[in-house]
């Protein structure tokens, strides 16, 4: 009898403060381990939890078949400003491109403006011109000067530049100058890091084309390095399953492929956590459900819709709008730290500030002593200062308290308890709008939506927030604060390659269309052939942004090649999302501007082996008086452990379920049961 | 401070929450009205706005994407509640106006204005404005830059009922439609309106039925109440006194050598801000004529610009804020004056207001910006015989702030409107574009270097073209602050074919040929500060990036 081999899966989530993996065998449990971020280098990270998963439970490098991450290094490269020293070349007559954008202002009552294109990528001396020009159809106009373009990389490289991003006019309908600059400098100066903007990007406007490229070029050799050690790590511990990194449209890609197209990892982390959502809702059957993660200064709200996480075409790095397709997630500037004050007219307001987590808010006592929402969860007793993140921070009461009082509820003539509850309310009206605008942007109605929180702080509004809406369902993971680690277990391969496309759907020709998919194809196949991914395993999905003629924002609709009446159907099925999004359609003439294939291989709908065995202890662990909405005086609640409670088990609020990653509050009207996948699912009464 | 919310009888918390219902319902409104508009100024140009007013007339909430429609409703809805009187409005009623000589802006900005009713009673009004494509009038899109006449400019609508106890106003509706080049289109942005209106009404009432209409009510009052109180705040920390300022516009685009005064005293005093344009031009004969509502939109922007952001925005903003516009001139024009450019004007305008305060306020305002927003139109025909018009909004650089320096091509002021790509442009039509470029020493000198302007260059690859040319700033450079220097003039010239070149004096319309080039280069922001204080770690980098040649 031979024993068969165990073949772990390891997701790795880096966040801010905590780094979370999941591990898994397929048919086994599921490890969850938290280890302090490493903010130097958070590869060492990585390798501590990966050591520790070996001593606790056993797991040996050898077993580990899979290793699925999500990261922030890309992020980080932009917000603290530590990406490459960056060279730009441009077709000749353009180098301003990136520095003027399309002249917007994001905050519109500001006189005193800052720069809102990101000048800081490359300056205009580190940003050169080449004679070359092509015209709208890809015809050329000017020859490429050689010589120019080896005189402007040498003068870039005098300068210090470590990346070149070149994004020449109309490159998309016609690579061929871009693609010789690139030939002719890599031979000269092999080992900068280059991006070309048809490839990145290739799509027509050219200021986003050349602003996705710049952040690609500038975040490369930092993600490359990055992905080095990381893999050179693994590998020393003995770890020689391949390294799997999440992109922002909520697809896994090797780590080799990853490093090519740095741009596409921005979201990495929010783009995990919103699979970890579906998959959650998956196993509740909940397959339009909204994920709110609420941390200490915000709070990220996504959509799922038909079990699909919504992705938008343009997406937002560091506050700069970047083309690069990535899950929808919203952030809204309220969260646990979000600091309560009284303005000069006698208003209560919450936030924007925040306390964050330095000082933090005063019940963590390490010197706040502004009033936040934490403080507020205390004083109402939702929240054992004894346990939570499961005791690894004491929190101090009388701090809380005292800040409230002093704060809030004396000026405003409260009492205590009645100031804490209207932190919570205001925060939560707050949230709420932000909730339904979302949802009411993509043309949805939250009603039929479940809630499901995410992270740390999101079990205490979610009955509040639920009810403010209209929800008639919330499911709270039953390993919230890792959601995302999960999610990258669940995540699939995939690869998306895409093209600039522009041609009327009346008299669409079909050969053509198919012709071109199949180029696509090639190309995402030589990217699934770089997985390992055997090609049976592949399933592909194709998809055209349809515009109608003269309007200049597209939709994406799915698109079946074979189809006989291809085009007729791709006009029918433009409508048909047109009506839901923006409201309305009309029968006039549409246009094709893009073509994409995406190849998907592996992913799970849910987590099967996200079974759960509970504790065996007792499922109440106490009783606290606690405050609730529209209750004049302390109301007695049953203190739950998460843990204990089995399939089946069912109580009704007032009550607090407490676990090591988060807290729930179950408010009065609210019944809760645990179902067969271990999620706690409230609804309310009556309902 | 709170005892008055007490003395209502009102909790401080409620009051707070159904702050952020209001600002929630009005911002809903506002994504209803994007979404489900027809035309690509709203869809792009992002030209509409959703606001909820009190029974008295009062904003109490307003969703704006873009500044220019701040308060401009009020006008509206003043004479909406002047000629509809309150007892006898009906459920299901929408008002609609457009006429500027009334309380609109322009002619394509159309109100409609819906009455919430709870329990039989209304208790607040839930309104919407959005510049639609076409209104009518001698060109398409009723802007036309050559109208001396308001009748020339479209269809005017007094307030009228749009939809009356839920019907369609069929004799309104049909002549809309006889008056509009593309019935449809109009048609589907005023249901869009209304639906927009529909989510206002139907969640104000909602609410009302939760806090019970009379807590309601009281609320609004407290929340205009401590917004006016904020803001008046705000405005005791100016120095009391009156500021004058006195700029520019180079033309109407009809009497070519006329330039356009504007001036203004801004009394700031006892928490109010009075702006007095005595002294401004006499109305022009050219459509840049602005009526009232427009130099409203202008103050309250400016008061919105100095005080603290975070003030909720409603009509106790607006309150300290009152004006005096002298009659016949161009800021408060006699009919039928034509005012369909009015955009430059108030931009002009809200340059001038904080102009007035730039000295007495040097932490809070920066030197003067470009305020201009170059509009180009090239209209013709294909190889193939269709026909094509491409519009182009083009900005300039903006004043440099006490710490930082201007931003280089950046819409400033009430607008926010986007460029045109060079490859939309080049694939839509047959013009080439050689050069996009900064300005070189375009912005104005000083410690903090004003914006650059930019340069564009384009050149008529075939056919016959008829060009349109709204500039600004050619003849009047802006201003710089503390020392600062002026930012550059803008200029724009057509190199014809043949090799002579016409200067365009601002504003012009004419036929380009195959082979000729328009090259335009729009205005710097002024400069901060004198200077010889300039950071000269600043002015090499400048040097090595040649915004700076010397």
């Amino acid at each position: 009898m031979t024993v068969k081999p165990r073949r772990f899966e390891i997701g790795v989530d880096i966040g801010g403060t905590f780094t979370d993996i999941v591990c898994r065998e397929p048919g086994g449990a599921l490890h969850v381990l938290k280890v302090p971020t490493t903010r130097g280098d958070p590869s060492r990270a990585v390798l501590d939890g990966v050591a520790e998963l070996a001593g606790r439970f056993g797991v040996t490098a050898a077993d580990v078949a899979r290793f699925a991450h999500g990261t922030t290094v890309a992020t980080n490269a932009v917000l603290e400003r530590k990406g490459a020293r960056l060279g730009v070349l441009t077709t000749q007559g353009f180098r301003d491109v990136l520095e003027i954008g399309r002249q917007l202002r994001n905050d519109v009552y500001r006189v005193i403006l800052q720069p809102e294109t990101p000048v800081f990528l490359a300056p205009r001396r580190l940003r050169k011109e080449v004679p070359e020009r092509l015209d709208a159809s890809g015809a050329v106009l000017l020859p490429l000067q050689e010589e120019a373009v080896l005189e402007a990389a040498d003068a870039l490289v005098a300068e210090g530049v470590e990346a070149i991003a070149i994004s020449f006019l109309f490159s998309f309908r016609n690579p061929k100058h871009e693609r010789c600059a690139a030939e002719l400098i890599r031979k000269r100066h092999p080992g900068l890091a280059l991006s070309l903007s048809h490839e990145v990007d290739p799509a027509f406007r050219e200021y986003e084309r050349t602003v996705v490229t710049a952040f690609d070029a500038y975040v490369k050799p930092l993600v490359d390095s990055y992905l080095a050690r990381l893999e050179h790590g693994l590998a020393e511990t003995g770890i020689g399953a391949p390294l799997q990194v999440m992109q922002s449209r909520g697809g896994l890609a090797a780590a080799d492929v990853a490093r090519q197209r740095p741009v596409r990892l921005f979201l990495s982390g929010p783009a995990a956590g919103v699979i970890g959502g579906r998959i959650v809702g998956a196993s509740a059957a909940a397959d339009d459900l909204i994920t709110i993660d609420i941390g200490g200064t915000s709070a990220d709200i996504a959509l799922v819709s038909r079990r699909k996480p919504m992705l938008r075409a343009e997406g937002v790095i560091a506050g700069f709008p970047v083309r690069v397709a990535m899950v929808d997630v919203n952030s809204i500037g309220a969260g646990g730290g979000s600091i309560a004050h009284i303005d000069a007219s006698g208003g209560l307001r919450v936030g924007p500030r925040s306390a964050g987590s330095e000082p933090g808010p005063a019940c963590y006592g390490r010197g706040g002593t502004e009033p936040t929402v934490t403080d507020a969860s205390v004083v109402l007793g939702w929240l054992d200062p004894a346990r939570f993140v499961g005791g690894r921070l004491k929190l101090d009461p009388a701090k809380a308290v005292a800040a409230i009082e002093h704060k809030i509820a004396k000026p405003l003539g409260l009492s205590l308890a009645q100031a804490a509850l209207g932190i919570h309310r205001v925060l939560n009206a707050g949230m709420a709008e932000g909730i339904r605008l979302v949802s009411v942007r993509q043309g949805i109605d939250p009603r039929g939506y479940a809630l499901v929180p995410l992270g740390g702080a999101g079990g205490l509004h979610a009955t509040a927030l639920a009810r403010e809406l209209g929800m008639r369902r919330i499911v709270v993971a039953r390993v919230p604060g890792v959601l995302a680690a999960a999610g990258l277990l669940a995540a699939p391969i995939e690869h998306e390659v895409s093209a600039d496309f522009v041609v009327p759907l009346a008299g669409l020709d079909l050969g053509a269309v198919r012709g071109k998919l199949g180029q696509l194809d090639a190309r995402a196949a030589e990217l699934m052939a770089a997985e390992q991914v055997a090609a049976v395993e592949v399933a592909i999905s194709y998809f055209a942004d349809v515009c109608y003629i003269g309007q200049s924002y597209h939709l994406e609709i799915a698109l079946q090649p074979d189809a006989p009446d291809l085009a007729q159907r791709l006009y029918r099925d433009f409508l048909e999302a047109h009506d839901r999004v923006y409201g309305h359609s009309v029968d006039s003439p549409a246009r094709l501007v893009g073509l994409r294939t995406v190849h998907r291989a592996g992913g799970s709908e849910v987590l099967e082996e996200m079974r759960f065995a509970p504790s065996g202890g007792p499922a109440v662990i106490g009783h606290r008086d606690i405050v609730v909405a529209g209750e004049a005086s302390l109301v007695p609640a049953d203190v739950y452990d998460r843990d204990a409670l089995k399939e089946g088990f069912a109580f009704s609020g007032p009550a607090v379920v407490e676990q090591s990653d988060t807290t729930t509050l179950v408010e009065p009207g609210w019944s809760a049961v645990v179902d067969a996948a271990g999620n706690l699912v409230l609804t309310p009464q009556g309902a | 401070m709170p005892q008055d919310a007490f003395a209502r009888g009102l909790d401080p918390i409620t009051v707070e929450v159904v702050r952020h219902k209001l600002e929630g319902i009005a911002n809903e409104m506002q994504q209803t009205l994007l979404r489900s508009s027809f035309s690509p100024i709203v869809k792009e140009g992002l030209d509409a706005s959703s606001s909820l007013f009190t029974m008295s007339g009062e904003t109490l909430a307003q969703a704006t994407a873009i500044p220019i429609h701040l308060a401009t409703l009020i006008p509206v809805v003043a004479k909406i509640l002047e000629t509809f009187p309150i007892a006898t409005m009906q459920e299901g009623d929408v008002y609609c106006m457009n006429d500027p000589y009334l309380g609109g802006t322009h002619l394509p900005d159309v109100a409609l204005v819906q009455p919430v009713f709870v329990d039989g009673r209304p208790i607040a009004l839930s309104a919407t404005m959005t510049h639609h494509q076409d209104m009518g009038g001698m060109s398409p899109g009723s802007v036309p830059t050559t109208a001396t006449e308001i009748f020339q400019e479209g269809l005017r609508l007094p307030p009228l009922k749009f939809r009356e106890a839920g019907k369609y106003n069929e004799t309104l509706v049909a002549i809309i439609r006889r008056n509009v080049r593309i019935p449809d289109a109009v048609m589907g942005d005023l249901n869009a309106q209304l639906a927009a209106c529909n989510v206002g009404a139907r969640r104000i009432a909602e609410l009302a039925r939760t806090l019970g209409d009379n807590q309601a009510l009281a609320i609004f009052d407290e929340l205009l109440d401590r917004s006016e109180k904020l803001t008046r705040a705000a405005l005791g920390s100016i120095p009391e006194g009156t500021y004058t300022y006195v700029d520019f516009s180079d033309n109407d685009g009809i009497e070519l050598d006329k330039p356009i005064r504007l001036e203004v005293a801004v009394t700031v005093k006892d928490g109010g801000f009075h702006c007095d344009f005595t002294g401004s031009s006499p109305q022009v004969r050219g459509p840049f004529n602005c009526v009232p509502s427009g130099s409203l939109a202008a103050a309250c922007y400016a008061v919105r610009a100095v005080t603290d952001p975070a003030i909720p925005t409603n009509a106790g903003c607006f309150r300290p804020i009152s004006l005096a516009l002298p009659e016949g001139s161009v800021v408060n024009p006699r009919e039928p004056a034509p005012v369909n450019s009015r955009t430059a004007t108030i931009k002009r305008i809200t340059g001038c207001i904080l102009g007035a305060l730039k000295d007495v306020l040097p932490e809070r305002v920066p030197a003067d910006s470009s305020g201009e927003l170059l509009t180009l139109m090239f209209g013709g025909r294909h190889r193939d015989g269709t026909a094509f018009v491409t519009g182009e909004l083009i900005a300039g650089g903006s004043g440099a702030g006490p710490h930082s320096d201007g931003v280089d091509v950046i819409e400033t002021d009430v607008t926010n409107c986007m460029n045109l790509p060079v490859e939309a442009m080049e694939s839509d039509t047959p013009i080439r574009v050689h050069r996009l470029a900064l300005r070189e020493n375009s912005g104005g000198a000083g410690r903090q270097r004003g914006g650059l302007g930019v340069l564009k260059e384009y050149e008529i690859l075939d056919g016959e073209v008829a060009f349109t040319c709204r500039g600004e700033r050619h003849f009047f450079a802006p201003k710089g602050a503390q020392g600062g220097s002026e930012g550059a003039k803008a200029h724009a010239v057509i190199r014809r074919v043949g090799g002579s070149a016409e200067i365009i004096p601002s504003k012009a319309m004419t036929i380009l040929r195959a082979g000729d080039r328009v090259i335009v280069e729009t205005a710097g922001g002024g400069g901060n500060g004198p200077a010889a204080q300039r950071d000269p770690q600043a002015t090499a980098r400048d040097l090595a990036d040649g915004k700076v040649s010397s």
